[in-house]
């Protein structure tokens, strides 16, 4: 795998965590429904899982840059599948719409199980991994992938200081009853 | 708040990756990673009062 066709894999992966990341504002935005502190915390993630192609295109592929993304992909995919597990009761409505018949979480769970699955195969063929280069220009392709989950990320920092604030960011101050937080669930015994 | 912090860590992060220097980049997002765990690990005790 030459670096050019690397590059653009690394500015798809790119382009599809922007996916990710413009579908939740868009349920945010024209579903009006805010992201609970897990659902934050995967968005985080899925932010995170950009930094290792944004590396990979500027300086070429290396296995750390793929560690970090892979990192990023296994402490995301533990979050979504605690708030899986949260929702897991019989009856249990699930936190926001569902979009395909899934919620945002079992997605994001889903995303992230896909992105360590791909980027193992992409281990697997790229036998160009050595040394970092030094940074090189990508192309407007690559550039723009970059520019966007920049852009996207700089935005999720502008909404959640709106949601949360300065304090603590919990649901409960926002007048919703039920909170899908991180918590263990109390049941009675 | 904590969140809010924790995206603007991950946008410097991915500012310091994009025109920024490699070994910088990686450094940041180690602590970024521990912190997002952090924050988890912190909240995953809570107890929550479910009204039923």
């Amino acid at each position: 795998m030459n670096r050019s066709i690397s590059v653009t894999l690394n500015a798809l992966g790119l382009y599809g965590v922007v996916l990710v990341l413009v579908t939740a504002f868009a349920a945010q935005i024209l579903l009006n429904e805010l992201p609970c502190p897990l659902c934050l915390l995967q968005r985080v993630l899925f932010s995170m899982l950009a930094i290792g192609p944004i590396l990979n295109i500027r300086f070429g592929p290396h296995p750390s840059h793929y560690a970090l993304s892979l990192l990023a992909a296994v402490v995301g995919a533990v979050v979504s599948a605690r708030q899986i597990f949260l929702h897991i009761m019989p009856g249990d409505p699930g936190y926001g719409s569902a979009l395909l018949g899934y919620h945002y979480y079992t997605w994001a769970f889903v995303g992230f199980v896909a992105a360590i699955a791909l980027i193992a195969i992409v281990l697997l063929f790229d036998d160009r991994l050595r040394d970092v280069a030094a940074a090189r220009p990508a192309g407007r392709f690559a550039d723009g992938a970059v520019l966007l989950v920049i852009g996207l990320t700089a935005i999720n920092v502008i909404s959640t200081l709106l949601e949360c604030g300065f304090g603590a960011c919990s649901l409960s101050r926002l007048g919703i009853l039920r909170e899908p937080l991180f918590v263990k669930q109390r049941l009675p015994v | 708040m904590e969140f809010a912090a924790l995206f603007l860590s991950v946008l410097v992060v991915m500012v310091v990756s994009w025109w920024g220097s490699h070994r910088l980049a990686l450094t940041l997002f180690s602590i970024v990673l521990v912190a997002s765990v952090a924050i988890y690990l912190h909240h995953a005790t809570d107890t929550l009062n479910l009204s039923f």
